[in-house]
């Protein structure tokens, strides 16, 4: 896909943009941050099995404000994939400390992996250092628990009602960037959801990436702090429709739904892939299918670390 | 073909005491150096280079083929490099091994892996009596590492073994993983008399239920246990068809008398 400047027109956007397809690409950047993450691997009987297990592990996972982390399946693991030969799926957690990740690592597999039938849970990353997986879980089985080394690495068999429950004694921990993201600005709610949709599923398909919202898209992107003083972040009220006229608004009349899509992923080069993957997907969709503009969030480049420029990304 | 290499001369009368000739030591060294260095042959000190004909090279890897000669204690406390034996080993194999890799294509006397601690042990033949049992005088056996026997074992296979993987392809004597504290044994062909008697801890996986199952372990039933996946993947790659293919087990546990927290794992259709 080719960029080509155009001049538009528009009353919200006087200034020289960048088109592909049709769709308008903002002049500005994501802001995404420094953060633990960790991969782990869950295998079950089968891949229903592991997937609910993933998927009750992963949920309520998709913002570190009130979740504690963010997570979820980052692809299924064929059982050739696996360590124990079992059909598996790898799930990737970040969260904004060591400290918050071991707990939430350590809280998410006890109740989730530990509870569902049949499952297993290994490793997913190595790591200079290493997080508890069945470091403690273990205590569960008090005193029946048994250890086993393979091939140099400690698993902790635990004694459940179906038989036992196998996990790895750590995992590792890796120095990942989280909170990268893009706006999708679009003529009608369907339309933004399809071209969402797209890009979610390109995503998916990137290694070392995910993302943690519901579906993968979120429609209450925030801002920094609010007229509440107890609340760090309100809605973006730049970009929501229905306060168009009372706001500075960012948005033109023929938009008319705004979704956001954020990205976690295990390094910078995973979060580029994973987001070019995703604007390509929302581009090729483009003007006909409804996009109006790309766009994305940022706090002005103070917080993050890390800036996803996005017409870079797409050049 | 690469390292250095000893080749036999002529067998001595007695027994050669093999110990300090291991990779790490010979490795840089040139093939005087290497003739000069005192081996016991029945407790007498001889030359290495009476006994051997030294072909010195560059590398880790140290071969030696020893012809008829009996030799013991070969890799005795081995941390690094490749040793091959191109024919059959004496006494003491790898005790107190800690590291790299050593490969016996014919068979393995007794006291085998005694107090090794790590590395891998290749035995392509039969192994004697005591393997991975504990250095004389020492509480523990086997405290690591990974032993793999093509052939059969003697009697008391992983005594009072503490921690590594023992692989056995066929079939063990007698009092096989007698007071076991921890670790795996693996036994294709299953075993003798007394197996795990004593046993504290630890996993002795048989391939064949024993005529009869001591007298202290509890019948735990049938379960499928995902580890065993976990440990054929590892043990496949080591020495192919040693572990039973099905995760479903009967398992035993005892020995009653001792704790009971070890096993005996049996193939639910054994």
């Amino acid at each position: 896909m080719r960029l080509r400047r155009e001049q538009t027109h528009s009353p919200c956007l006087r200034e020289a943009r960048v088109i592909v397809n049709g769709v308008f690409i903002d002049d500005t950047y994501a802001e995404a941050f420094g953060m633990k993450a960790t991969r782990i691997v869950i295998t079950a009987a089968d891949m229903t099995w592991a997937k609910h297990a993933a998927n009750a592990a992963f949920g309520f996972a998709t913002s570190v404000i009130a979740c504690g982390c963010e997570a979820g399946i980052e692809r299924e693991l064929a059982p050739e994939e696996t360590p124990d030969g079992r059909p598996g799926v790898a799930g990737l957690l970040f969260a904004v400390s060591t400290k918050e990740l071991t707990k939430q690592l350590e809280r998410r597999v006890g109740q989730c992996v530990l509870t569902c039938p049949t499952t297993a849970v290994f490793a997913g990353c190595a790591g200079e250092e290493t997080l508890p997986l069945g470091k403690n879980l273990r205590y569960f089985g008090d005193g029946w628990q048994m250890s086993k080394v393979v091939a140099g690495r400690r698993y902790w068999r635990i004694p459940v009602m179906d038989g036992e429950f196998l996990a790895e004694e750590t995992t590792g921990l890796m120095r990942s960037v989280g909170g990268g993201n893009f706006l999708v600005l679009a003529r009608s709610a369907a339309q933004a959801l399809t071209a969402c949709e797209a890009a979610v599923e390109a995503i998916a398909r990137t290694p070392g990436a995910i993302a943690p919202f519901p579906g993968g898209v979120v429609r209450s992107g925030s801002k920094v702090g609010s007229k509440y003083k107890a609340l760090p972040a309100s809605t973006n009220d730049a970009f929501c429709p229905t306060l168009r006229g009372a706001t500075k608004s960012e948005l033109s009349p023929e938009v008319e739904t705004v979704l956001e899509i954020v990205i976690d992923a295990v390094d910078d080069d995973a979060m580029k892939a994973a987001m070019r993957a995703g604007l390509d997907a929302v581009c090729a969709i483009g003007a006909d299918g409804g996009i109006v503009r790309l766009s994305a969030g940022n706090y002005g480049g103070k917080l993050g670390q890390f800036h996803y420029r996005l017409r870079e990304i797409l050049a | 073909m690469s390292g250095t290499f000893l080749n036999l001369r002529a067998a001595p009368a007695g027994r050669i005491d093999m110990t300090g000739v291991l990779p790490e030591a010979l490795a840089g060294r040139g093939a005087g150096e290497i003739e000069k260095m005192a081996l016991r042959v029945d407790g007498v000190p001889v030359a290495l280079g009476d006994i051997f004909a030294v072909t010195a090279g560059e590398g880790d890897t140290l071969t030696i083929r020893p012809g008829d000669a009996r030799l013991d204690g070969l890799g005795r406390d081995m941390r690094a490099g490749t040793l091959r034996v191109e024919g059959a080993a004496g006494h003491y194999l790898a005790q107190g091994m800690r590291g790299g890799e050593l490969i016996v294509d014919g068979d393995a006397g007794d006291c085998a892996a005694n107090g090794m601690r790590g590395g891998m042990l290749r035995i392509g033949g039969d192994a004697g009596d005591w393997l991975g049992a504990a250095l004389i005088g020492d509480r523990a056996g086997m405290g690591g590492g990974v032993v793999a026997v093509a052939g059969n074992v003697g009697d008391r296979l992983g005594d009072r073994m503490r921690r590594g993987l023992v692989l056995v392809r066929g079939r063990a004597g007698a009092a096989c993983g007698a007071r076991m504290r921890a670790g795996t044994l693996v036994v294709a062909g299953g075993c003798g008399a007394l197996a795990g008697f004593g046993l504290r801890r630890g996993s002795l996986i048989l391939g064949r239920a024993p005529d009869a199952m001591p007298a202290g372990h509890g019948d735990a039933g049938v379960v499928t246990l995902a580890w065993l996946g976990l440990l054929r993947r590892h043990a496949e790659a080591i020495l192919p068809g040693a572990l039973p293919e099905t995760p479903r087990m009967h398992r035993y546990m005892g020995d009653l008398a001792f704790g009971g927290k070890g096993e005996i794992l049996v193939p639910a259709c054994a």
